[in-house]
């Protein structure tokens, strides 16, 4: 039987005038993601902690999977689940990597495979015990 | 864009592996009945049926009529939602980054 490739994801990086840390704060500090994300913003940043935003009217709810801040010689990493309440969430894995210029920041969003009740009632639990769900893949593309 | 819902039924149908394997044995072979599908997998013809139904009902398969044969062939039109929530969702970011990097300075 042939293994399941890894979800379809979309993949974006760009690279910011500022260091990791002030990158990290500007991604994570509630007070500055409204400065240039969302209207509204609120974050429990430890791993199941819960987040909230509006962005351009658009409610998404979710949790945070990890939260590993950058440090002098390891890129940050944060990555959360996230999707309109009462829709199934997509997973947001965001890389923060020191460079010459200032700080390589990279996304990646997988699709939605796993639906708020199966992370909240299911096996899965909002803590996640380490083990995250299994992306299901889409392996007939192509 | 297709609805959230249509857009629902494709991605449950997808997440199961038989099923899966469903739609590609049927796009190597053009079009296929169950029980031909049923001969190149571990599953009774009665649980290919199943997922058949599952599939047509996601819109991804679509069945003919042949004599005493219903034979399924692939509707590529659900496909191109999952493009779709490709391009949307990558356009949010890349609008979402440069404003990252426009607060930042960059």
């Amino acid at each position: 039987m042939q293994q399941p490739a890894p979800a379809e994801s979309v993949e974006r990086e760009v690279v910011v005038r500022a260091s990791p840390e002030e990158t990290w704060r500007a991604l994570t500090d509630p007070d500055e993601l409204r400065e240039w994300l969302a209207e509204e913003a609120e974050l429990d940043l430890r791993p199941g902690g819960e987040l909230g935003v509006r962005i351009d009217g658009e409610t998404r709810e979710g949790f945070i999977e990890e939260v590993s801040e950058p440090a002098a010689d390891e890129a940050g990493r944060l990555a959360f689940w996230w999707g309109e309440p009462g829709s199934e969430l997509s997973r947001v894995e965001i890389e923060l990597t020191e460079v010459d210029a200032g700080t390589r920041v990279r996304v990646i969003e997988a699709q939605p495979l796993v639906t708020v009740e199966t992370i909240v009632i299911g096996e899965i639990g909002p803590d996640f015990g380490g083990a995250a769900p299994q992306m299901s893949a889409l392996s007939i593309v192509g | 864009m297709a609805s959230v819902a249509a857009r629902d039924a494709v991605f449950d149908a997808l997440a199961d592996p038989t099923r899966r394997q469903v739609l590609t044995l049927i796009g190597e072979h053009g079009e296929a009945t169950a029980s031909a599908l049923a001969r190149e997998l571990p599953v009774s013809r009665q649980a290919i049926q199943k997922h058949l139904s599952s599939l047509a009902a996601a819109g991804l398969v679509a069945a003919k009529r042949e004599g005493r044969e219903v034979r399924y062939r692939l509707t590529p039109a659900p496909m191109s939602d999952a493009v779709s929530w490709m391009a949307s969702v990558g356009g949010q970011w890349d609008s979402r980054l440069a404003a990252l990097a426009r607060h930042l300075g960059g």
